[in-house]
């Protein structure tokens, strides 16, 4: 579907309405502007027809260039592999706009967030405290993402206020920031009723450190190595998502060799994020056998990283236009050869995991995350999987997944147990596809060429292991980045987080927690 | 003069056996998880630690928080002197009781409740009322237990069965539901985990969070000798031992192996329990201590048949 198609099908449902400009950006993004009068609409539209949550929704300071603001929503065709980019101009005087929040629920921290960066005020959003400018350090009228921002404004502090369930018999249970085990801070509000968690309000951004800031003005190449670092265990999906953004931009093409030695490389990543998580969640619940069991794969995992890049967390492999290592024929054998051992490890933990009473009775129905709410919530990456809704973007925009048949993994239940499944599955379906990519892997070397940027934005995006990492690029005239936005599925899943545990027993919610395990860091940019 | 010589052997028999039992099952467990671990002596290097060290009170908490470390420790203590280990003939004899050791572990354990309450935080509370839930469900599958060995030994006196009586039935019934009690009372997987960092999860160890220094080794302390207590306790109905027959020291001594490997065994299962096994979701534990009261119902009928 171009972009034509999607607006005779927006004209179906809106009669009246107008793009001011409908361009295909890139093969796989259509850019559609519109005036701030119907935009509300329109993503509304899109949403119920593609459908999709809104996997984007950011803000732009475009006063400089136009005396504007510009508001750009962002939603996935999975069907047809398209990005569908919804923007509007928003005057810099009185800024603000109609909010989607109580039509489109995944709207609502992206609304808090342009609010507390940008000072664009969506109207009509019922829930507009700040998020990572905590009001405890951050004066309000503080906006740092504008570009006029020099330095923080001091005038006065106030206090988070946190909802109120009340009632006989409601206690509330503060846990956080600073947690007993080596995690980020984040803190965690219950209200509960005897053991059964009645309300659960998660407060983040204790690792804010304006990331996104930091990208602006940086020439790209330099700036693949920020991207690394916005979460720790995510390194090469984001080194990838912003690589592709800035290709995409650069109108470069990376040859199948380098496409191959992505897909090798992320798979790693997600094998050993995945039994690590399997480890925490047996730790969680007592197990601790197949939590030690699940260490020494995870190891293996690390070691074989190490010896493939010369860094165990995928650092500094990636480059703007390819990978800057290559695989050769040694390296191959001990590819096959450390996955042979790590897959026997892993079914004999496999093995012992299902076959265990106790363990299987803690996980079994506990943290449900039913099809419904993960929907309305934008759910989206290996938790979505879980409940039930297919979306994993290997699969609606392959690359080079398409060659090695890759098989995407559900589950229905949307409980701990069935997160843990999709954990299993996948990690051996990674197995068969780094066995797949490294058998294709052919031997002409991609040349390195220096990449020429021009004023553009594009959008990169990968499947990394927690679900799609997007990076929104947009850079000007010189190359140097003008705004990047971020978003990792840690920001869209915190909040089917607080739903799943609903009706849980509080000492069943750090299971529930590692069965999700998000990133702290990734959500508080 | 020799009695009370014995009665201080016991308590120091006591003290400085207990935390080796604690070191030794993490010991195990660390080495079916293939890895080195901790020393077995790791315990005694925690008191030593703790003891040396001054301790944090918070400013809300009143006088209960204060003593409740020496109502526990001295609980425990009295304890360990009511159970026949040296002491087989003395002057405490009549008090020796049951029924009264499980009323004197109560009186720790209530004012351990009551501490965890006293300084407000959060996770104190969760902790003695799970505390609480545990030990009502626990008491009256000890009541049954202790009903069986009256029915078999005519008397709830510990010092009844101290000697080496003959193994039946009922009384290996009633030392399997003993010995899960004792995984209760303990804090132990599958119904509690000493060694979680997760607060939200804590029983015993969110109860005594707020405690640092001297008081927290106090409190240790009292867990390792109320172990043992148990330890010795159903090894004492399971693998019954008379006192040693000739006074000669080489039957004294494989006497004294023997009443220790006893201890032993015990702590080994223990230990592989711990590896094999999953901790409950806590309302679970309702079940697993309802099937130990059935045992107990269990070791009453037979002891009641004779069998």
């Amino acid at each position: 579907m171009g972009g034509t198609e999607i607006i005779s099908s927006i004209k179906k449902i809106l009669p009246d309405f107008t793009a001011l400009l409908v361009e295909q950006r890139h093969p796989d993004e259509i850019f559609i502007k519109v005036s701030p009068q119907i935009f509300k609409d329109t993503a509304l539209v899109l949403h119920k027809i593609l459908p999709s949550p809104v996997m984007m929704l950011f803000a732009v300071d475009e006063r400089k260039l136009g005396g504007v603001f510009t508001v750009n929503a962002v939603f996935v065709h999975l069907k047809q592999a398209q990005w569908i980019i919804v923007s509007m101009d928003i005057p810099q005087e009185d800024p603000h706009f109609d909010s989607l929040a109580k039509n489109m629920h995944s709207a609502t921290l992206f609304e808090r967030e342009i609010w507390e960066m940008f000072g664009i005020e969506p109207k009509g959003n019922p829930d507009l405290r700040r998020m990572n400018l905590h009001d405890e350090v951050w004066p309000p009228g503080n906006f740092p993402l504008r570009k006029d921002f020099k330095e923080m404004q001091a005038r006065g502090l106030s206090e988070f206020k946190f909802n109120k369930v009340e009632g006989v018999g409601i206690f509330e249970v503060p846990v956080g920031p600073v947690h007993a085990g080596i995690i980020g801070p984040g803190h965690f509000h219950f209200s509960v009723a005897g053991e059964p968690i009645v309300n659960l309000e998660i407060r983040l951004g204790f690792t804010h450190r304006g990331v996104e800031k930091l990208f602006e003005g940086k020439p790209c190449v330099e700036a693949i190595r920020l991207a690394e670092c916005i979460s720790g265990d995510n390194s090469f999906a984001y080194s990838v998502a912003f690589a592709i953004a800035a290709e995409k931009i650069s109108g470069m093409l990376i040859s199948e060799h380098a496409a191959y030695l992505r897909g090798i490389f992320l798979e790693l990543e997600r094998m050993y994020n995945h039994v690590n998580d399997i480890g925490g969640m047996a730790t969680d619940v007592g197990f601790s056998f197949p939590a030690a069991y699940a260490a020494l794969i995870k190891e293996a995992i690390l070691q074989l990283n190490e010896k493939l890049t010369a860094s165990r967390y995928l650092k500094k492999v990636n480059v703007i236009g390819g990978v800057s290592i290559d695989i050769d024929e040694s390296k191959k054998t001990i590819i096959f050869n450390s996955l042979e051992k790590i897959k026997k490890d892993f079914e004999e933990l496999i093995k012992i995991l299902n076959f265990s009473v106790s363990f299987m009775d803690r996980v079994d129905a506990t943290g449900t995350l039913i099809k419904k709410t993960a929907q309305d919530l934008g759910i989206v990456g290996l938790v979505a999987r879980a409940s039930g809704i297919p979306t994993d973007l290997r699969k609606y925009f392959p690359g080079v997944y398409d060659q090695a048949k890759f098989k995407m993994m559900t589950q229905e239940g949307g409980d701990v147990l069935s997160r843990l499944q999709i954990r299993f599955s996948e990690f051996t379906e990674s197995c068969r596809l780094i066995e797949e990519f490294t058998r294709k892997l052919n031997d002409c070397r991609h040349t390195q060429v220096n990449p020429v940027f021009k004023q553009a934005s594009a959008l990169g995006y990968t499947e990394g292991w927690r679900g799609p990492v997007l990076c929104w690029l947009k850079t000007d005239s010189n190359g140097l980045i003008q705004r990047c936005k971020i978003v990792d599925p840690s920001t869209h899943n915190w909040q089917g987080l607080s739903y799943a545990v609903l009706g849980n027993i509080i000492p069943d919610f750090p299971l529930c927690n590692k069965s999700f395990n998000l990133s702290y860091s990734g959500n508080d940019l | 003069m020799i009695k009370i010589t014995l009665i201080f052997l016991q308590l120091v028999f006591f003290i400085v056996i207990a935390p080796f039992l604690s070191g030794l099952i993490t010991k195990i467990k660390n080495y079916s998880k293939m890895r080195r671990g901790q020393s077995v002596f790791q315990p005694y290097y925690n008191l030593i630690k703790l003891f040396s060290k001054g301790q944090v009170v918070s400013e809300t908490a009143s006088w209960i928080f204060r003593v409740t470390p020496f109502i526990v420790i001295s609980s425990v203590l009295t304890v360990a002197l009511l159970v026949p280990v040296f002491i087989l003939s003395n002057p405490l004899y009549r008090m020796g009781d049951f029924l009264v050791i499980i009323f004197i572990f109560a009186l720790g354990r209530f004012f351990l409740a009551l501490a965890a309450l006293d300084t407000g935080s959060s996770f104190g509370g969760m902790g003695s009322s799970r505390e609480m839930f545990i030990s009502s469900l626990v008491e009256p599958a000890l009541c049954l237990v202790v009903f069986s060995l009256f029915m078999q030994f005519g008397s709830t006196n510990i010092f009844v069965f101290s000697g080496n009586h003959a193994v039946s039935v009922a009384s290996i019934v009633g030392a399997i539901a003993l010995f899960l009690i004792a995984i209760a009372e303990t804090s132990r997987i599958p119904v509690d985990n000493q060694e979680t960092h997760l607060e939200l999860t804590m029983v015993h160890e969110a109860m005594v969070l707020e405690y640092s220094g001297r008081s927290l080794a106090l409190i240790e302390m009292a867990l390792y000798v109320k172990q043992m207590i148990w330890f010795f306790l159903i090894a004492q109905i399971i693998f019954p031992i008379a006192a040693p027959g000739s006074i000669n020291s080489s039957a004294l001594f494989f006497w004294g192996l023997w009443y220790l490997a006893r201890i032993l065994v015990i702590a080994v299962v223990v230990a592989f329990i711990e590896v094999l096994v999953a901790k409950m979701r806590l309302f679970r534990v309702a079940d697993f201590l309802g099937f130990v009261f059935v045992l107990g119902a269990i070791a009453a009928i037979c002891a009641i048949l004779g069998v």
